[in-house]
């Protein structure tokens, strides 16, 4: 599942769609949003790579110094000390607030880029809750949907942290641009997750294995359970079909030194989504105890099988017959009570001077 | 029983008072009322004609499915092929390029009808007694073969076809980006520039129109967060319609406001419809509804526009699936489905709330 959505994103956008978008959200209670990051944009270069020896990464660097504030303290500071170890190109960036430059160094970067070989443009955001901390929701969602609608053709990565990732080569297509974000769901309001789920085409959603503590539980339960969530935990992605509709799924994750693994879901979890449908007041559904009632219901039209003239019961009693009856029906019920559960139709007619059904009768030529 | 009593009493029904509409695309209901087409066949029916003349209409979208936009398209054509001034107004940077993407009318309805009642012959099986239904819903069938488009009042749109050019260079449209805007003065200078083309008096109508505001509250606009802004921009444009021949439709994802916001934008509309997506591959849901293949989402209709009447339009149904039949053509049927015990739910009066997610409000109309 891991696998498709890293797909969708390679794949990028139609023609006339917005580029997909996909968020991974997490939480203080399983805070590995960073290893699914690493794990996405990993696998989605090596997507790409399929074959090409050369590849190409831009980093536009909003960590070091994001306010312009070192820059304007001239002086003994020595700020000058980016070497990385890998030859990655990266770009300091200083006006974090002012999201319209921000968005046009993106592009600049991305054009850069693109005159070096043809390629996709695919925009990964470490922390959207680091550009929530410098700008309004209002701004940064505009950037965002600036950046999927944009129609360009290159890779780079906005970072909030210095990216350490081997350098990786773009895909040559015309058009076609994925992004995908990083988002602490503590740290924000309910309408700014909201607003950023708007607008992404994924949702992923880290969660921790067990999902509630009960106050009950012994400590050392509550420890276990910690330290299972500690490096374990449940990633649900929602994901927006062309069609309208949204798959769910559901994965199993689990941190290692190597890395993350995903697995599918180890334990069945039916999800009944009756709250979409209205509730109406009858049940037609049977219970099983009613079900096997229903198959030893004798019907007054069947032949029983047993060689017996055909009784049809229309629910008159006339003196003489009730009391023939009533000694068979008593007999009759000793053995029901002796049998459990055995079907009956019980016909009462609306009143004893109706009049008596005519001799022939329609259904005479019905063969059963 | 006073049916036997024929006294003239001093209070007479005045059933002379609405104008019989010149205008194509106009029908004169109940009340006195001018109703205008959604665009939906089937949604006219539901809301008994469609959305009448001077009325707000508001969609309310799920954040996870664009099932809006179909019903926006609908209408926006439904406005066009009438030759109906159309405002619209959308978050995007190119509202333009919306246009593209409006269907177009189907030339036959004949050709349609007839395509649906085979297939429902033989999903039911029952060969003798339903092909009596094609005469309930298209009465005269042969009287509409010949009329032409321009004079249905409600089309079929084909949504794989896109709308001819002709009718979308025509003059009457008004297209406004409204993400970059600080705030809405500028767009409500508009809208009652627009309105003022249609408005009432009692002479017969000349033509109406019709807004089609989308997403209005999206969070790329910049004066998303200015609820009260919003709330009376809302207000404002619905005095203006009220006072003139058009209605506006606007869709806006309810999740992103705040709940008391979501709630008063609920209240303020005529007509509140609300869209739903539904889960992809559920059996669950497959096993409870019959038809779930073709489904691609839910539209609940919460409130009917009640317009010169005390008495509310109480519906049979409120919840109909959306599907699209042989991909083009935009149907909204009742659900089949197997009820649940009726311990565990409530019954269809109280419950609104047909919500997946746990965000949007419970309504209680």
């Amino acid at each position: 599942m891991a696998e498709s959505i890293c797909r969708n994103l390679r794949d990028g956008a139609l023609e006339g769609e917005h580029a997909p978008a996909l968020s991974i959200k997490d939480s203080i209670a399983t805070p590995f949003g960073s290893d699914v990051f690493n794990y996405v944009l990993t696998k989605l270069s090596s997507n790409i790579l399929a074959g090409k020896s050369q590849s190409k990464i831009s980093i536009l660097d909003c960590y070091t110094d994001p306010l312009g504030w070192k820059d304007s303290l001239k002086g003994p500071l020595d700020t000058e000390n980016f070497s990385l170890k890998d030859p990655i190109e990266a770009v300091l960036f200083r006006h974090v607030r002012n999201l319209d430059l921000l968005l046009s160094a993106i592009i600049e970067m991305g054009e850069a880029l693109a005159r070096q070989g043809k390629g996709r443009f695919s925009v990964s955001i470490d922390s959207v809750t680091e550009m929530l901390r410098h700008a309004s929701l209002s701004s940064v969602a505009n950037l965002l949907s600036k950046v999927r609608s944009h129609a360009s053709r290159l890779k780079i990565a906005i970072n909030g942290v210095i990216c350490k990732l081997d350098i990786k080569k773009v895909y040559d297509q015309n058009r076609i641009s994925s992004t995908f974000w990083l988002l602490h769901s503590d740290l924000h309001e309910i309408r700014a997750i909201a607003a950023l789920e708007y607008l992404s085409s994924m949702v992923g959603s880290l969660e921790p294995m067990n999902l509630s503590l009960n106050g009950q539980r012994g400590d050392l339960e509550k420890l276990s359970l910690l330290e299972q969530n500690s490096r374990k935990g449940k990633f649900h992605v929602r994901f927006k079909r062309r069609n309208g509709r949204v798959r769910v799924m559901c994965e199993d994750f689990h941190i290692k030194q190597s890395g993350i693994n995903f697995t599918p879901v180890s334990s069945e979890e039916g999800i009944i989504n009756q709250g979409l449908l209205p509730k109406v007041q009858f049940n037609l559904q049977l219970s099983e105890k009613e079900r096997i009632d229903r198959a030893k219901v004798v019907l007054p039209f069947e032949h029983q099988g047993n060689g017996e003239p055909m009784h049809i019961y229309d629910g008159r009693r006339s003196l003489s017959e009730g009391k023939d009856e009533k000694a068979s029906v008593l007999s009759e019920n000793l053995q029901t009570n002796e049998n459990s559960g055995k079907g009956e139709i019980i016909y009462f007619r609306d009143s004893d001077d109706e009049m008596p059904d005519s001799d022939e009768d329609p259904d005479d030529d019905l063969d059963i | 029983m006073a049916a036997m009593k024929t006294r003239m009493s001093s209070f007479s029904r005045n059933t002379s008072v609405a104008p019989a509409p010149q205008a194509p695309g106009l029908k004169s209901g109940p009340n006195g009322t001018i109703f205008l087409s959604s665009g939906i066949p089937d949604l006219d029916k539901i809301l008994g004609g469609g959305f009448p003349l001077g009325s707000l209409v508001m969609v309310m979208e799920d954040t996870e499915a664009p099932h809006h936009m179909l019903l926006l398209r609908n209408f926006m054509s439904q406005g066009l092929v009438h030759n109906q001034p159309l405002l619209y107004a959308s978050p995007s940077k190119d509202p333009r390029a919306f246009l593209g993407t409006l269907p177009s009318p189907v030339l036959s309805k004949d050709d349609r009808s007839h395509n649906r009642d085979p297939e429902q012959l033989q999903e039911k099986g029952l060969r003798i007694a339903w092909q009596y239904k094609k005469y309930f819903g298209e009465h005269r069938p042969n009287f509409d073969s010949h009329r032409d488009t321009k004079h249905e009042y409600c089309n079929d749109f084909d949504l794989r076809k896109p709308l001819e050019r002709y009718f979308l260079t025509a003059q009457n449209i008004c297209c406004l980006s409204i993400q970059d805007p600080p705030n809405l003065a500028a767009f409500r200078d508009c809208c009652a520039k627009f309105l003022a083309q249609f408005s009432r008096n009692n002479s017969s109508i000349s033509c109406a129109g019709r807004v089609a505001i989308q997403s209005f509250c999206a969070p790329q606009c910049e004066y998303s967060n200015m609820e009260w802004d919003m709330l009376s921009f809302i207000r404002s444009l619905k005095g203006m319609i009220r006072d003139s021949n058009a209605v506006a439709v606007i869709t806006f994802p309810p999740s992103l406001l705040s709940p008391s916001s979501s709630k008063r934008w609920q209240h303020i509309a005529d007509t509140l419809l609300s869209v739903k997506a539904i889960p992809d591959e559920d059996k669950e849901l497959a096993n409870l509804l019959t038809g779930y293949q073709d489904m691609v989402g839910l539209l609940n209709v919460h409130k009917v526009a009640n317009v010169n009447t005390q008495v509310p339009v109480i519906l049979e149904a409120t919840t109909f699936s959306i599907k699209l039949q042989k991909r083009r053509y935009l149907v909204l049927e009742c659900l089949n489905q197997a009820p649940v015990d009726g311990s565990s739910g409530s019954s269809y009066a109280s419950t609104g709330s047909c919500s997946g997610s746990t965000k949007t409000g419970t309504l209680d109309f």
